[in-house]
């Protein structure tokens, strides 16, 4: 594929986030894509889920309909109405496939489309701004979703424009790709964030609406094709999923002989729930919160399994 | 709020809870001296002490007619004699200028004629509170107020000033009442932050610069008119002041003695007589040791602080630098451990606590709230060679920062290309424990900068900073007078309102560049505030034109020029207007950059580009300070801001800092200095902020504007690195006619976690080095306790914030200042 070709491949992007410090090396560039193949029940990214543009509303940052009406004039479908409380109410089922001028024409950013169609060289336009941070930082580009290599032919295309610029790469992915997409991207990405959520199929199916056999499946091959790159294991600590030292065990028994392979624990928040509510959607874990005095000694288990230098240790 | 709810903790808040429930600090125990001097004065309001008022204006009635130098001289050498001296328990240093305790001292040749009615209102004024006894408040009416009245420096600028200078400067004929548009800040300090030439005085002592004095009035020609009228009062004044610190320490040395005579305890007893044996020889001789050395400099800092107000308190120089060599020689000698060296930092630190930078003005006190102090501590950058000069000194200044529990001193580390990893490492580490410190100052902007003004490269390299964000050569600088703060936000309002403010009603304070609503393309608009932008700084210029002609007349520092290279060399007093040789780094503040940019943007885009909104509905909008216009207000805060790295706010930003740095470029040659624009607002953004009403980027009325080159406040959604590019970005690079940029920037303590967190600290200090960012200072603090902190004011009355280029006591903050810091954007990095 050539340069022009590649510059002006397009994708859904639902965030940029600059000056990221918790997903690769350095200070980095996230760079969100929509698509994800899982539906976790504690996901903290609903909005990165369906491929397509998602509307979202936030009743808080509403300036509410005795002051401005802007929205209902610009829906073309209708699919906004007043609601009983002075607000808006919309019936996302006329939605798909709108461009969603609604959220064009609120003035407060209460009604926010998740995904934008943008080009790979906009995108790295966006993400060079910070090279001189990454200079100094050996930070980069990651690659977020969702699932960011849903959507190959973007996320190959962005890498390897990143690439041609000589910017640090690293992926944040969830596993369940078809391997061929992990072949065809291994050449232009230097750091993998890799998530394993369980090692029991049953439970992983329940909680994120998927099968893990192409995710371990795929860990395994990865480790084997690219020995010299370090990929982090990341797994999320949900409470009720897999907060027991018998789960994060029998993961890092599982990791244990790939060599290059690291791991993390990264502990449940909730900071995502008020994004169900803004695409109307229910968040999935209530009010559950993960008791974190659990944590050292999964670290603990953690570290009896893979030793001290595998595993990411934050406090000193 | 409990403990539980912040994920992680910075070691300043871990060390203010465990205050709150009840625990010791952790440091108390290896610090116990220290711990005891503090417990003396914890949450003690500051007393005003009027001996120094008191003798200064004794002196000064008995020597009118004579010149200025010679007058101050003499006033300082009885100030000497007979100012209280203390020895207090358990402090290793000699020499205060006050009362044990928190205390303030008054300077009434700087507002003398108001300070009468300011000492009535002092104890119940919402800014800088103080207190003062009856009796004394007595004293200072009838015994020091009514010499000053017409003779003050303030007087005498009120009355030079043209009326269409003077209305945009004062509120009221007398000038008691400022107007915050343009202010002079020229009256409330004799000297814009300075700091000295220690290095001379522990190598030479000040016999040593007396016995310079002696030779060169030996050597006047006798018949010569300016060696008789101009030269021989300076060098005689030299001899004095040089006699009247050396009689001061030795009252010290006297008392010492007296005490150790009674004293039971021998550990105590020793102290006092080694106490004494130092103030006989510092700092009239070179001191011989590293406890000498600390003497030496602490007697000459505090002595030139009876000398004169400097703003902000005077500047400690590059202490890791002049001490080191005794350092060394101590520590190879086996004499000195590092305890006992950080022990005497400690006291030094104590003794700069309990000083308080008293501002009588009501608009001094707005100015610089929560007892403001920049005595700044320089650690780190380069040896005039241009080599890197961190030293074990620069670690040791860097570890009892992160020790003792106050926020002093001011700590400033110097940056540059080549900084040792070492040194980054325990720099950011210091900023992490959170109290803010130590500041970073950018030699790689700094030093280019003063070499392209007229320094040489070993000058340059061997600067110290001053103050609040300044670099001083202190043997080359030569302008020590405040500078213009001006509100440019109001520029936009009288753009907006045809020259005239909401708060001032139907008078025409600006220019009146017609009526908004009439103008059809983006550049009348644009024009219309450069025309109101120029007549600002011609309003500041002229200011300082009068400054410089009246403060020679009104203040000497003959103690100051006693240190300083081309005074002595000259034998002229650093306040004469033009010093031989000398550079004149002076400067005007640009107020509210980033309210300014980000107005302009928003008429830019939604009037003229997006034509969303008209300019009559946007100037309705803000005369109803938004209410009822929320969708309008929704709007404006939405266009590009400045502190995103975004090309259009930013473009915006750097077309309004060339109009600055043309003007100065093209009438600083006429005042003789240097008269650049800087970005540094102290506290004053807040008072500032209260005249103007709402402003097109959403700003409610009379809401504090953004400060320094920092973003409006929430403005910077894009996080640090954003802000970084967007200072970058508005800086006319390829001009010198510029100052200092002060830029806030906080992080969470969860975001710089552990030595990865510190990692990628070192490397964004790294790059704001590369970007060439004049200062930049951390707070590292969660939100929550901020908040916390305002409601339960007592609880958290050792919480120290950074704010504005200082860090003071949140509680100490009025409650608009507190919400403004809870307000800014918190950075997750």
């Amino acid at each position: 594929m050539g340069v022009m070709e590649d510059k002006k491949t397009e994708g859904f992007v639902f965030n940029i986030q600059k000056c990221s410090v918790h997903d690769g090396p350095g200070i980095r560039t996230i760079v969100f894509l929509k698509g994800c193949p899982l539906s976790c029940r504690w996901c903290s990214n609903p909005e990165s889920i369906h491929p397509e543009p998602d509307l979202a509303y936030n009743e808080g940052r509403c300036l509410t309909l005795a002051k401005c009406r802007r929205c209902l004039e610009a829906c073309p479908r209708g699919a906004i109405q007043p609601s009983e409380e002075g607000c808006i109410y919309i019936d996302r089922n006329l939605c798909p496939g709108c461009d969603m001028p609604c959220a064009e024409a609120c003035p407060s950013q209460a009604l926010n489309v998740y995904g934008k169609r943008r080009s790979v060289d906009d995108v790295l336009r966006t993400v060079e701004q910070d090279a001189v941070f990454y200079a100094r930082s050996t930070g980069g580009m990651t690659l977020s979703g969702g699932e960011p290599l849903l959507q190959i032919d973007f996320a190959l295309a962005l890498l390897r424009e990143a690439r041609r610029r000589r910017i640090h790469t690293a992926i944040e992915t969830c596993g369940r790709v078809p391997w061929n997409n992990y072949e065809k991207t291994a050449p232009y990405i230097n750091y993998y964030l890799y998530d394993i959520k369980h090692m029991n199929d049953d439970k992983h199916i329940e909680f994120t609406g998927a099968s893990n056999k192409i995710t371990l499946d795929n860990l395994r091959k990865l480790s084997a094709l690219v020995p010299e790159k370090t990929i982090l294991c990341r797994t999320p600590v949900v409470p009720g999923f897999n907060d027991n030292a018998e789960d994060i065990r029998a993961i890092c028994e599982f990791i244990k002989p790939l060599a290059n392979v690291h791991y993390e624990l990264l502990p449940y928040h909730r900071l995502g729930t008020q994004k169900y509510i803004f695409l109307g959607r229910t968040p999935q874990m209530g009010d559950v919160q993960l008791d974190k005095s659990i944590i050292p000694k999964l670290l603990e288990t953690a570290v009896g399994i893979l030793g001290r230098e595998r595993v990411v240790l934050l406090k000193k | 709020m409990t403990r539980l709810v912040c994920e992680c903790m910075s070691p300043q808040e871990e060390r203010l809870y465990d205050k709150i429930e009840g625990k010791e600090d952790k440091f108390r125990l290896t610090h116990p001296r220290v711990f005891k001097l503090l417990d003396r004065f914890d949450g003690q309001k500051p007393r005003i002490d009027i001996e120094r008022a008191l003798y200064f204006t004794q002196s000064m009635e008995q020597t009118d007619g004579q010149p200025i130098v010679l007058r101050w001289a003499k006033a300082l050498k009885h100030i000497a004699e007979n100012i209280t001296v203390y020895v207090q328990e358990d402090q290793l240093l000699l020499g205060r200028a006050g009362c044990n305790g928190r205390y303030g001292i008054l300077y009434p040749e700087l507002d003398g004629d108001f300070l009468d009615i300011a000492v009535r209102e002092l104890p119940t004024r919402e800014t800088s509170p103080a207190t003062i006894t009856a009796e004394d408040a007595k004293r200072v009416i009838e015994e020091i107020a009514p010499y000053w009245k017409g003779k003050t420096f303030h007087e005498a600028l009120n009355a030079s000033l043209p009326p269409d200078v003077h209305k945009l400067t004062y509120d009221d004929p007398e000038g008691l009442i400022s107007r915050f548009i343009v202010n002079e800040t020229a009256s409330f300090r004799s000297s814009i932050q300075w700091v000295h030439d220690y290095e001379k005085i522990l190598k030479r002592g000040f016999n040593g610069i007396k016995k310079e004095a002696e030779e060169k009035l030996a050597a006047l020609d006798p018949l010569s008119p300016i060696d008789n009228c101009e030269k021989k009062p300076f060098l005689e004044a030299i001899v004095i002041v040089c006699e009247a610190i050396v009689l001061w320490a030795k009252r010290h040395a006297v008392l010492a003695r007296e005490m150790a005579a009674q004293e039971n305890n021998p550990e105590r007893k020793q102290e006092l007589l080694r106490m004494a044996e130092h103030a006989e020889h510092v700092p009239g001789e070179p001191a011989r040791n590293f406890y000498e050395a600390c003497q030496s400099q602490w007697f000459t800092q505090m002595f030139s602080r009876l000398e004169q107000k400097t703003g902000t308190t005077i500047s400690n120089g590059r202490m890791d630098q002049y001490l080191y060599p005794f350092y060394e020689k101590d520590m190879e000698a086996g004499k000195l451990t590092e305890e006992q060296a950080i022990e005497l930092l400690e006291c030094m630190w104590v003794g700069m606590a309990e000083f308080i930078d008293m501002y009588i003005s009501p608009t001094g006190g707005a100015f610089n709230e929560g007892y403001a102090h920049w005595e700044a501590v320089t650690v780190g950058g380069q040896t005039p060679d241009g080599y890197d000069a961190t030293n074990d000194l620069t670690h040791l200044i860097l570890r009892s920062k992160r020790e003792f529990p106050l926020h002093y001193p001011d700590l400033a580390a110097r940056i540059h290309s080549c900084a040792p990893e070492s040194y980054l490492w325990d720099v950011a580490e210091t900023i992490k424990d959170g109290s803010g410190f130590p500041k970073l100052i950018n030699d790689e902007e700094v030093v280019p900068l003063y070499v392209s003004k007229g320094a040489t490269f070993a000058e340059a390299y061997d600067y110290a900073v001053s103050g609040c964000t300044e670099a001083r050569m202190p043997n080359r600088d030569t302008y020590t007078s405040g500078g213009a703060y001006i509100n440019f936000a109001a520029a936009i309002e009288m753009v907006l309102r045809n020259g005239r403010m909401q708060k001032y009603g139907d008078r025409v304070l600006g220019a009146e560049t017609g009526d908004p609503c009439s103008f059809t393309e983006w550049e009348q608009f644009w024009d219309a505030y450069v025309e109101q932008h120029k007549l600002f700084l011609r309003a500041a210029f002229i200011q300082q034109y009068n400054i410089n002609n009246l403060r020679a007349k009104h203040f000497a520092q003959p103690m100051g020029s006693a240190m300083h290279d081309l005074c002595m060399k000259h034998c002229i007093d650093l306040h004469q207007t033009h010093i031989p040789e000398g550079i004149n780094f002076g400067y005007f503040e640009y107020m509210g950059f980033g309210t300014v940019v980000d107005s302009l943007s928003a008429i830019k885009k939604l009037v003229f580009e997006d034509k969303k909104l008209t300019m009559a509905q946007v100037i309705e909008a803000i005369d109803k300070n938004f209410e009822g216009y929320e969708d309008i207000h929704a709007m404006l805060k939405a266009a590009p801001c400045y502190g995103n790295n975004d090309p259009f706010a930013d473009a915006i930003g750097k077309e309004i800092d060339k109009i600055s740095v043309e003007f100065g470029h093209k009438y600083s040659e006429e005042l003789g200095i240097h008269n650049d624009v800087r970005y540094v607002p102290f506290t004053s953004h807040v008072p500032f902020g209260k005249v103007v009403s709402a402003t097109p980027n959403g700003r409610k009325c009379f809401t504090p504007l953004s400060d320094g080159s920092s973003a409006s406040h929430g403005a910077d959604v894009n996080g640090p690195t954003a802000v970084l590019l967007s200072n970058y970005r508005t800086k006319n690079h390829a001009m010198r006619d510029r100052a200092a940029r002060m830029l806030n920037i906080k992080f969470t303590p969860k975001s710089l976690e552990g030595d990865q967190g510190t990692e990628k600290l070192v490397s964004f200090i790294r790059t704001f080095c590369d970007l060439k960012i004049w200062h930049v200072q951390f707070n590292v603090i969660n939100r929550d306790t901020l908040i916390a902190a305002k409601k339960d004011p007592e609880k958290y009355r050792s919480l120290i914030v950074r704010i504005a280029g200082y860090s003071a006591y949140f509680v100490d903050l009025s409650p608009d200042l507190q919400d403004d810091l809870i307000a800014r954007t918190e950075h997750a990095i």
